[in-house]
């Protein structure tokens, strides 16, 4: 009989797990309170564990979301692309993104929004970078060669094109083949590319470690100060939430006024939420974080991603934006 | 012996670590940067220290016990009643081997479109993973029911419930428990691969995803190297769990592990 009994406990146990975990899912739904009239007083927002968002855990550290009676749940996102739809089924209520994934996604009906910039690239924070004894000199020895970006068809390949094209060369000249950040170094020393598109803290790691050299800066030129990254939210969650979004940008643009005016203030929140060491993050390049949504510098992007049929027709992103100026 | 089992197995563990650390150190070309054993090591050691870690083991090892305890409850009786009503297990083969070799990771994209609350989507997956070993065995384990030992108690008066309680349900449930020491590993996969896809707000795959964005290729091993712990302490507890609870059925099939 016991056996029966201690057999019964455990389904009693196991119908008592499930039954928490069932609701486990909904406390994030809170009902408006506090004062502000906030259609939403708790939310959830995606950001990748690198520096653009520093803002994000900024204005959570000094209480700015706190003090516009707003809690917000950073939730670490695997990319840009991967958070769409995350904020379509509602597990995220705003994510980081990049302009040329979320410019992609609009341009093929998606109904979304950019809320607020985020990033700018700035000299020497996306870089081409060849091996230490490389044969390539110059970009246009890059003909007929491979070149490593994260994620085809996105800001990677868009930069470097416009890099190429300076060098009277196409895309079509070269080879582009995908690999995580991570494995770029070794992808190159092994002969697995020629060329790699590189970013913050991977070539500052490599110079330093491998002796690797910059085969060009692939934000000049045409792409000189080029926006990187926004806040994105669906149209419907933006019309629900208009007075958290408001909170949202107000606290936000608080901490990103930090961020923008003193490089401290990033390298104190790295190691919160990326693997970046303080050592490290003295030393990397940083590019500059925007403190306005300003549709004229974002037209460059969608212009950009047109020219290189990225897009097959013209973008108007005075459309997508809320809350911009100029 | 034991004991000389378990210093083979240390040995051959010694032995894999060092010609690892020489080839990495001695081996590979300077170019070639690569994170050391002893590294890893020293680096998983640290992570023990580590809060954060910490938490995402915990959220990690929570989605993979809700989903393995889920799996089972749904498969164990699913899969005796496929195995007592053969009519019904033959309406259902066809679908049934048609949905098992689908790559569980390759519905992970799906299960994040439709599913909004993380955690569930996440128990979902490892879920679907893992019902399909624990089913397959149990069905194993039904059919390879002594039809003589079920004949003999119906001969006796015992009603098919009775033979079901009594003969069907004991003799299949080796098999059951080897479903779930497979579905036990599956469901790990299946954790830290959503985890990897999705991110979160902590877990072995969300910490991996950071270490990759920081490159810390050494945190990235430390943590894989924790997750294959987990794995093998897992394995073990269900291997010795199967042992001490059907020891008579390793008699019976004469297996020596």
């Amino acid at each position: 009989m016991t056996r029966t009994v201690r057999a019964r406990a455990l389904v009693l146990g196991i119908a008592a797990a499930l039954t928490l975990a069932a609701c486990g899912g909904s406390d994030t739904a809170s009902a408006p309170s506090g004062g502000k009239g906030l259609e939403k007083t708790t939310i959830k927002v995606g950001a990748l564990p690198i520096p653009d968002p520093a803002a994000l855990y900024i204005a959570n550290a000094k209480g700015f979301f706190k003090a516009e009676g707003l809690t917000v749940e950073p939730v670490l996102i695997q990319g840009g692309a991967a958070a769409l739809p995350q904020i379509k089924n509602g597990a995220l209520d705003i994510s980081h993104t990049n302009y040329v994934s979320t410019f992609l996604a609009a341009s093929k009906g998606e109904k979304i929004k950019v809320v607020g910039d985020v990033y700018q690239a700035a000299p020497n924070t996306f870089n081409l970078m060849v091996t230490k004894d490389s044969p390539l000199n110059s970009v246009a020895d890059l003909k007929g060669k491979t070149v490593l970006v994260n994620t085809l068809k996105n800001i990677g390949t868009l930069t470097v094109e416009a890099t190429l094209k300076v060098a009277g060369l196409t895309k079509d000249d070269v080879k582009f083949v995908e690999k995580p950040f991570p494995d770029m170094a070794n992808a190159l020393s092994t002969g697995q590319g020629d060329a790699a598109w590189m970013t913050e803290p991977f070539i500052t790691a490599t110079q330093s470690q491998s002796g690797f050299r910059k085969l060009a800066d692939t934000m000049s030129g045409q792409t000189a100060d080029l926006p990187i990254a926004a806040w994105m939210a669906t149209d419907e969650w933006v019309q629900k939430n208009p007075k958290t979004l408001a909170a949202f940008q107000r606290a936000i643009a608080k901490a990103q006024q930090l961020v923008a005016n003193d490089r401290k203030e990033v390298e104190a929140v790295l190691g919160q939420y990326t693997k970046i060491d303080a050592k490290t993050a003295s030393v990397i390049t940083l590019g500059t974080f925007p403190t306005s949504l300003n549709a004229t510098r974002l037209q460059r992007v969608a212009d950009l991603m047109l020219e290189y049929k990225y897009i097959e027709s013209p973008l108007d992103v005075k459309t997508i934006l809320v809350g911009a100026s100029g | 012996m034991i004991s000389a089992r378990i210093l083979r197995g240390v040995a051959g563990v010694a032995g894999f670590l060092i010609v690892g650390e020489l080839t990495i150190r001695f081996g590979l070309t300077d170019d070639v940067v690569f994170p050391p054993p002893s590294l890893v090591l020293w680096e998983a050691m640290g992570l023990l220290a580590d809060p954060v870690f910490l938490s995402g083991v915990a959220i990690t090892l929570t989605n993979w016990a809700l989903g393995l305890i889920a799996s089972v409850v749904i498969a164990v009786p699913l899969g005796v009643l496929l195995g007592s009503l053969a009519s019904v297990e033959r309406a259902t083969r066809p679908l049934l081997e048609f949905l098992r070799p689908i790559p569980s990771v390759a519905i992970i994209p799906l299960a994040i479109l439709l599913i909004p609350v993380d955690s569930m989507m996440k128990v979902s997956v490892i879920v679907y993973a893992s019902l399909w070993p624990v089913l397959i065995n149990t069905l194993y384990g039904m059919h390879d029911v002594d039809p003589l030992a079920k004949e003999s108690l119906r001969s006796f008066g015992f009603g098919a419930i009775d033979v079901l309680r009594r003969v069907s349900l004991p003799s299949a449930a080796p098999f059951m428990l080897t479903g779930v020491r497979i579905a036990a590993g599956i469901a790990l996969i299946l954790a830290v691969s959503a985890e990897l896809l999705a991110g979160g707000t902590g877990g072995i795959g969300v910490f991996v995803i950071q270490a990759g964005s920081g490159n810390r290729t050494d945190l990235i091993l430390a943590a894989t190297f924790w997750a294959g712990i987990i794995g093998m302490v897992a394995n073990s507890l269900l291997v010795l769990a199967e042992r001490r609870l059907f020891h008579w059925h390793q008699a019976r099939t004469g297996a020596t592990t």
